[in-house]
């Protein structure tokens, strides 16, 4: 149905000419499901993008190659042409639902509008047709919701409607951009299981573009990897979890966390013990009104949360979008205020401790970010940035701070060199290797590790978990790790809390609560979970 | 040890946003040229006590308005009085409105927008509703009422222009503090117990600088076309003082016989304001975060 | 939605109170102000002014007499003319005023979103050059330069249009309009070139194309909408400028509109008039912001919603 040729996309950018992707061939049966594999950078995305015409040009440019698709070159249609293909043979639908409905027009207009364009019926046809459509994605109620806005939709509903639009002109061929990655594992689930079904009963072709190599492996029947623009791989989805020929998709493979903890805990019970969180609740409060101070707004964030952590553990904290597992962190942190309850670190309270003892305290405990590019300050140098806290506390003077900043520097794993470069030089997992040295300078007693690796990709993500299993063996951390990801958890964390909605859901052993959950939402994370 | 010493002779020396900007900016040709026309028209003003071809209040009745010559380049007024040393004394007094009045605008608005920011809270509030409300003002009319009642002096105006000016300057670096304020990197230093003052002035302003020089530049221009409608209308600068406003005021009413008179005095306004602009954009295209991204 | 206008109107209160506070303490303090008996004003004058203004009771009665009188569109007589009132003065001059800033308005909106819609669609190329670089010449070159240029090249020069006056000759309204509007399509022109290129941007854009839409509904259906959000929240202000800009070309066109008898009322010190344009100008521009900020909310169905109370 598909048969695309040596396909070569360039960008023209003020740095220069960047090969997007570089001779890409591969073919699409009907009713087919092919898998697209790849990290940020791959050109999986502009690939698909290019054969609809859809990547800006400028400053992209198809240099060369044919995409026939039904006996037509769609590289070589006019732009008239190709909208007709577009939205009536091949839909799109893409990777967040927030921002890819229109938020200026009702969801009826928004579905309305494709069959309008490509198909020759009435307005109430089509509005019948919508009706119809948003039934089959799963959206209840739909008589009533039909004229809403796109915000008055959750997340998971929004992703529905976008399916809904994309096959209600009944297209042959349907390219899903990355569908699910912003979306909750379990609402992940939920939409796989959709497509999976919609792709059956339609019997659709679709182009599956991942980076997740376990969705890729549930949804597809064939699979493309691709790195840095190229094809690295082809195959059927077996074979390439089982036999994989090239050394990336092995490598791809391995960065798969499927294993348990690779090392012994180091937990040392004392008493009372190292870290003690109870009752704790952090309510986020929102006053309104002109002359009389009333509560308009209240979110019981963390909810009355009590537990507790050994010395040397690490402990993981999950929970999806929402679970309360950010500020649970970040009251400990003391960076948001906390309504009531204790938290002893060692014995001492920090809620109760003065401004000034809180400043020099702060140097027991300290935090890794998750958005590497937000957590580094753009206007100083990793010197600067590493010798700041060293400074600050007064653990080196300007004279030998350098030789603390080298030490920093390699035991993160970064040249020494680099020191008087400043963030924007980096690469995202650089970064974060700049945000964890920053965090273990000041030889904290505590970490608390916030998403370190959700923004990053997965052979990079694998060497960061790597690295922070070194250093806490190494520096005798105590490490709390927040992640909404069930496999990095069990991969980092001697003992695992579970969150929902500001509560505490369960609590265990990493392996027992993996291997037997009691709850039935722990359940349901861990059924969600992408088997490869 | 030897390592060590080796280590830091290859050291790789990091090129910083600012550095990065500069360069971005002296690639944009038109940037370059409004800043190389701003600093000629700054020294030519500063100079002109000392190069003016004539004297500023020398009249030549007998010779009246003359059109452009080798003599007189760019020909004399009614009075026979030299445009082109006109025009220069009249940059002087634009120009210096120019930037006082924007210096008086941003130091108001940088510690106003500065201060709200950064406290947040109730504070932020009342501060703000304070300048949304001023928004609400009339403030062109304001400052031709207080020109009325207390006569028109060269302060008064720096003063009343200022004061309008800063209201939209507070606004700008209240956006800015907001935003870096919430960025991860300032609460990493909250988290490694800086002081408050050290987190304003190593993290905060570093960061806020950029957005705060593009719209100075931009402010002057603005400044300087404010004081010019004032002076045009006669509200502003009195004679025997003039600016490039009341030099256009007074071109205009000879504009029929004696065109030059409005001519030069009105394209060296437009060609400051012209620079003044196109530095501003080619400041804000180069300090554009999102542009030094890719 | 209603509540919402309602909250609005309210909020407006203070702020004209503001103005009318201290327009009437500034003038109160005036050297030689009306209020002060030193001057030397015609006697009949000052007998209106005590009857009017009750010169001999304590100030903050007079001001609370003063807004009294507002309430009921009553602003005083004029200082210098003592046959005339300031309302005679703004009914005989509004008229003109306004419908040179609505033409102005108008011609300032057609240009300016025409020219940064075009420039929007193909960014630096030359279909964005020409536009923007009209701008920049509409920023940089002053109503009162652009105004006697355009007089002197239309005017009289070439002699296609006419040099003064208001609605006596055919094509006088032409000069003024441009004049007055030059500028502010030139801001429009930038500002939506900007708004459209930030929504083009948007990922839902994208799904536009992706449905196979034409360019012309991607851009009036999906795109303007979003695109024309700053344009509206910059006319409210607009207003004030355009206001304060009919003082120049009203004065350049020679037009017996209320800008130029209110620069007129400037050099003559005639401090009610003053106070009385200054508090109608303030009017003006309080509910011209009104109306922008309840046309921005209508634009927005979220805005909608929140102000609404949700449901």
């Amino acid at each position: 149905m598909l048969n695309v040729k040596n396909l070569r996309v360039l960008f023209n950018t003020r740095n220069g000419t960047t090969v997007a992707v570089e001779d890409l061939s591969f073919t699409l049966n009907a009713g087919e499901v092919l898998g697209i594999v790849g990290e940020s950078g791959s050109g999986k995305s502009v690939a698909c993008y290019s054969l609809l015409g859809l990547i800006p040009m400028p400053p992209g440019k198809i240099e060369s190659g044919s995409a026939e698709f039904l006996g037509q070159d769609l590289l070589k249609m006019s732009e008239t042409e190709l909208r007709a293909i577009r939205g009536e043979k091949i839909s799109m639908i893409f990777q967040d639902p927030m921002t890819s409905l229109n938020p200026y027009m009702r969801v009826s207009d928004q579905l309305i509008e494709s069959v309008l364009q490509h198909k020759k019926i009435s307005k109430k046809e089509a509005r019948q047709r919508a009706i119809n459509a948003l039934n089959e994605v799963g959206i209840r109620d739909v008589e009533a919701r039909i004229d809403d806005y796109p915000h008055q939709f959750s997340g998971g509903m929004r992703q529905r409607v976008m399916i809904a639009m994309a096959l209600i002109t009944e297209p042959q061929l349907l390219i899903a951009d990355e569908p699910t990655t912003a979306l909750d594992v379990t609402v992940q689930a939920q939409i796989l299981t959709l497509i999976k079904k919609l792709q059956k009963s339609h019997n659709l072709a679709v182009i599956f573009i991942t980076h997740d190599l376990g969705v890729a492996a549930q949804m597809a029947d064939n699979i493309i990897v691709m790195e840095k623009g190229k094809l690295v791989e082809q195959g059927t989805t077996e074979q390439i979890f089982k036999a994989p020929a090239q050394e990336y998709t092995r490598k791809l493979l391995s960065a798969v966390l499927t294993t348990s903890k690779p090392t012994p805990s180091l937990a040392e019970q004392t008493e009372p013990p190292f870290l003690q969180v109870k009752d704790l609740k952090t309510y986020f409060l929102q006053f309104g009104g002109a002359l009389v101070k009333r509560l308009v707004h209240s979110q019981k964030a963390v909810d009355d949360i009590s537990f507790s952590v050994s010395r040397g553990e690490i402990l993981g904290i999950v929970g999806e979008s929402g679970s309360g597992k950010s500020t649970l962190g970040r009251s400990i942190m003391r960076l948001v205020d906390a309504q009531s309850g204790k938290i002893l670190l060692e014995g001492k309270n920090l809620l109760k401790l003065s401004a000034s003892d809180l400043k020099k305290s702060r140097r027991d405990f300290q935090m890794i970010f998750q958005d590497p590019y937000a957590s580094l300050n753009p206007r100083m140098t990793v010197f600067d940035t590493l010798a700041e806290p060293l400074l600050t506390h007064k653990l080196a003077t300007r004279k030998n701070v350098l030789e603390q900043v080298n030490q920093l520097m390699d035991d993160v794993g970064l040249d020494r060199r680099f020191v008087r470069k400043y963030p924007h030089e980096f690469s995202g997992g650089q970064r974060q290797r700049i945000a964890i040295a920053r965090a273990i300078a000041l030889k904290p007693k505590l970490i608390i590790a916030d998403e370190p690796v959700s923004a990053l990709d997965v052979t990079i993500r694998a060497q960061i978990l790597k690295l922070l299993l070194e250093l806490t063996q190494k520096h005798q951390l105590t490490m709390l790790f927040i992640s909404h990801d069930m496999s990095v958890v069990r991969y980092l964390s001697d003992r695992v809390l579970v969150m929902q909605k500001g509560k505490l859901v369960e609590e265990g052993e990493t392996e027992a609560l993996f291997i037997a959950p009691k709850e039935a939402y722990t359940q349901q994370l861990l059924a969600a979970i992408p088997k490869i | 040890m030897h390592q060590e010493i080796a280590g830091i002779q290859n050291l790789e020396q990091g090129v910083s946003l600012s550095q990065d900007a500069f360069r971005r900016l002296k690639k944009n040709k038109m940037a370059m040229i409004g800043l190389l026309v701003l600093l000629f028209f700054i020294v030519i003003a500063l100079l002109t006590p000392w190069i003016a071809p004539y004297s500023y209040e020398g009249q030549n009745l007998e010779l009246g308005a003359t059109s452009p010559s080798l003599k007189n380049w760019l020909g004399t007024d009614t009075l026979g009085r030299d445009q082109l040393t006109r025009v220069m004394y009249g940059s002087r007094i634009s120009l210096a409105v120019g930037f006082i009045a924007t210096a008086v605008a941003l130091l108001i608005g940088v510690l106003w927008g500065a201060t709200a920011g950064f406290l947040g809270g109730r504070v932020d509030a009342i501060m703000m509703r304070i300048v949304d409300a001023l928004y609400a003002l009339p403030f062109t009319i304001f400052i031709i009422l207080l020109t009325v009642i207390f006569g028109n002096s060269l302060i008064l105006l720096f003063m009343a222009i200022g004061a309008v000016e800063w209201l939209t300057m507070a606004r700008i670096v209240r956006g800015q503090v907001l935003t870096i304020k919430k960025q991860e990197f300032v609460e990493a230093a909250v988290s490694m117990g800086l002081s408050p003052w050290q987190i304003i002035s190593r993290h905060l302003i570093p960061n806020v600088l950029g957005p705060i020089i593009v719209y100075t530049t931009l402010t002057i221009p603005s400044v300087i076309l404010l004081e010019s409608f004032l002076s045009f209308l006669g509200l502003g600068i009195q004679p025997p003082q003039s600016s490039w406003g009341s030099l256009i005021s007074g071109g205009v009413e000879s504009m029929e016989e004696y065109p030059w008179l409005l001519i030069f005095p009105g394209l060296v306004l437009s060609i400051t304001l012209f620079s003044l602009n196109f530095l501003g954009d080619g400041l804000r295209d180069a300090l554009d975060p999102r542009a030094s991204k890719d | 939605m209603y509540l919402f206008i309602i909250r609005r109107i309210l909020q407006s209160i203070p702020v004209l109170l503001l103005v009318t506070a201290v327009t009437f303490f500034m003038v109160h303090a005036a050297p030689g102000g009306p209020f002060s008996q030193e001057r030397n004003v015609p006697p009949e004058v000052i007998k209106r002014l005590n009857q009017r203004y009750h010169l001999d009771e304590p100030m903050w009665q007079q001001f609370f007499s003063y807004v009294g009188n507002l309430l009921k569109g009553d602003f005083g007589p004029s200082f210098k003319y003592p046959s005339h009132t300031v309302n005679d003065l703004i009914v005989a001059g509004f008229p003109a005023t306004f419908e040179l800033a609505f033409y102005a308005t108008i011609f300032a909106v057609l240009i300016g979103l025409i020219a940064g819609v075009i420039a929007s669609l193909k960014p630096n190329t030359i279909q964005d050059y020409i536009p923007m670089s009209s701008a920049m010449l509409g920023i940089c070159l002053p109503s009162f330069v652009l105004g006697p240029l355009l007089l002197l090249v239309f005017g009289i020069w070439l002699q296609w249009l006419p040099v003064a006056g208001w609605g006596q000759i055919p094509g006088d309204k032409i000069l003024p309009s441009i004049t007055l509007g030059a500028s502010y399509a030139a801001y429009i022109a930038r500002i939506s070139r900007g708004g459209m290129l930030e929504v083009l941007s948007q990922d839902y854009i994208r799904t536009a194309r992706a449905k196979g839409l034409s360019t012309a509904r991607i851009v009036f259906v999906h795109a303007l909408r979003g695109g024309i959000t700053p344009v509206i929240s910059f006319l409210g202000p607009a207003i004030a400028g355009l206001l304060a800009g009919s003082f120049v070309v009203e004065t350049i066109f020679q037009i017996p509109g209320l800008g130029r008898f209110y620069v007129q009322a400037a050099f003559n010190r005639d401090y009610t008039m003053i106070m009385g344009c200054t508090i109608f100008f303030a009017f003006l521009i309080v509910v011209f912001n009104l109306l922008s900020d309840v046309i921005l909310v209508w634009l927005n169905p979220r805005l909608r919603q929140q102000v609404g109370g949700g449901h």
